[in-house]
């Protein structure tokens, strides 16, 4: 299950940076045309314009400080910073809803998609790749992963860019810049996008959004209001940091995917077989983590009970004999979670359990071998031992 | 009219796409800025009577990118 305390976290961290690149050169444009027009009204005289410069009926705005020859020369006035508090905080509440819906619809998305556990699987797999992909283009590894991005289309960029100098009201403006963000979301914020559909609930999927752009926003508020930029060196070095998060995100991402197809080749199946009877006590009260003599036995008639907690099942390994139909009961208690939601992917069962109460799921015969379970997300998961 | 294509090694993310073609607004004379991610350059579309290659590039140094007239 995503945690949303690191998907804030991740925000707080290296969102605010990289999304301040894309997004924070609207933002700084339409609150720095504000503060001109303040500026000339202040000298009670429109400043001089160079001949150079594009003047037409959309006034241009002043671009930040620095990039001060392109346009008129910085105004030496002293603009009030108190001023840019209102527009930054009303861009920042607007980007927030407009990207907790976007969550809502792509978690929506997602759950249409989750059809089957195999289904679900090829979808982690997919956005898992696509995440190691961004990782990549960001780790500017190789040109080939410069494909892993979504650019919004020319128009688009070009609309939202002319929209912010164009800046006439002082609420509309920001509000309205802030929802237009949905359409730019930069690399982080796509791998979070990934996230949100890969969860298959439209909740959850608004609540990653959402818990994502919050995390982004003290920062961002704090270094548009500084109206400061990075710089193209210091951007680089931000975006790798980020990278590296997208990185894990990825790959956690493609081991869920192959934990739901059962496959033994995710890297918490091959962890699980190379660490020894030594419990990892912290993570499981009960049990090894690979089936010993000490993995509970299945009881007279081939029966099995698993526990099913918030945070995974107990025990995770288990035996039972082959060759004689199986009956496993399921026990919930105020549980929820990913973990409700059991899948056995090699005999193509998903059952929801409810919340509290005791689910029996009658197995048929199963030769000698290991049947692999998991939650639908392949975060949490087990085995059942045939002997 | 002028087309020219010029290589920006340092784009690194779609910001900098935004960023180079807000160029277009800003210079007299220039139609149009195309300027793509993926292939690491931008064609500027301009009229030579206005707007010299060496105010693009210079341009785009203010913004922190080096461009490259390819030829």
């Amino acid at each position: 299950m995503t945690n949303l305390a690191v998907v804030f976290l991740t925000g707080l961290t290296t969102g605010g940076l990289s999304c301040l690149a894309v997004q924070g050169g609207l933002l700084a444009s339409s609150v720095a045309h504000q503060a001109e027009k303040d500026a000339q009204k202040a000298l009670g005289a429109r400043t001089p314009v160079p001949n150079r410069v594009k003047n037409t009926t959309k006034q241009s705005a002043k671009k930040r400080k620095h990039a001060g020859t392109l346009q008129r020369p910085p105004a030496v006035v002293e603009r009030p910073k108190r001023q840019f508090a209102w527009p930054i905080a009303l861009f920042l509440s607007s980007k927030l809803a407009a990207y907790t819906i976007l969550g809502l619809l792509l978690g929506w998305a997602g759950s249409v998609l989750q059809l089957t556990p195999i289904t679900q699987a090829i979808l982690q797999l997919t956005i898992g790749i696509f995440m190691v992909g961004t990782a990549l283009r960001m780790f500017n590894v190789h040109p080939i992963f410069r494909s892993f991005v979504i650019e919004p289309p020319a128009f688009l960029t070009r609309y939202i860019r002319r929209t912010a100098k164009n800046s006439t009201h002082d609420i509309a403006t920001p509000l309205f810049l802030g929802a237009l963000t949905v359409l730019i979301p930069c690399g982080v914020t796509q791998a979070m996008m990934a996230l949100a559909i890969g969860s298959g609930n439209p909740v959850l999927g608004a609540a990653i959004m959402f818990a994502f752009t919050l995390g982004t926003s003290p920062v961002f508020f704090t270094l548009a209001y500084l109206t400061t930029r990075i710089g193209g060196a210091l951007e680089a070095h931000f975006l790798k940091f980020a990278a590296v998060t997208v990185l894990v995100l990825g790959i956690v991402s493609i081991d869920g995917g192959l934990n739901l197809m059962g496959s033994p080749l995710s890297l918490t199946s091959i962890t699980d077989s190379v660490t020894s009877a030594f419990a990892e006590q912290s993570q499981q009260p009960i049990g090894a983590t690979t089936p010993s003599a000490d993995s509970p036995q299945a009881a007279p008639g081939n029966t099995i009970t698993i526990n099913v907690g918030a945070r995974g099942y107990t025990p995770r390994m288990l035996r039972a004999t082959a060759g004689q139909p199986v009956k496993l009961t399921l026990l919930t208690n105020e549980t929820n979670g990913c973990t409700r939601a059991f899948v056995i992917p090699a005999l193509d069962i998903q059952r929801v359990l409810p919340p509290t109460g005791e689910t029996t799921i009658e197995l048929p015969a199963q030769a000698a071998g290991t049947l692999r379970f998991t939650c639908s997300m392949g975060m949490y998961r087990g085995q059942i031992q045939f002997e | 009219m002028v087309k020219k294509v010029f290589r920006v090694p340092d784009m690194h993310c779609s910001a900098c796409v935004m960023r180079l073609e807000g160029i277009e607004d800003a210079l007299v004379g220039i139609k149009r800025i195309s300027a793509s991610y993926r292939k690491q350059q931008m064609e500027v579309e301009y009229d030579a009577s206005h707007v010299t290659e060496r105010q693009i590039i210079a341009a785009a140094q203010q913004l922190g990118y080096e461009a490259i007239p390819l030829l």
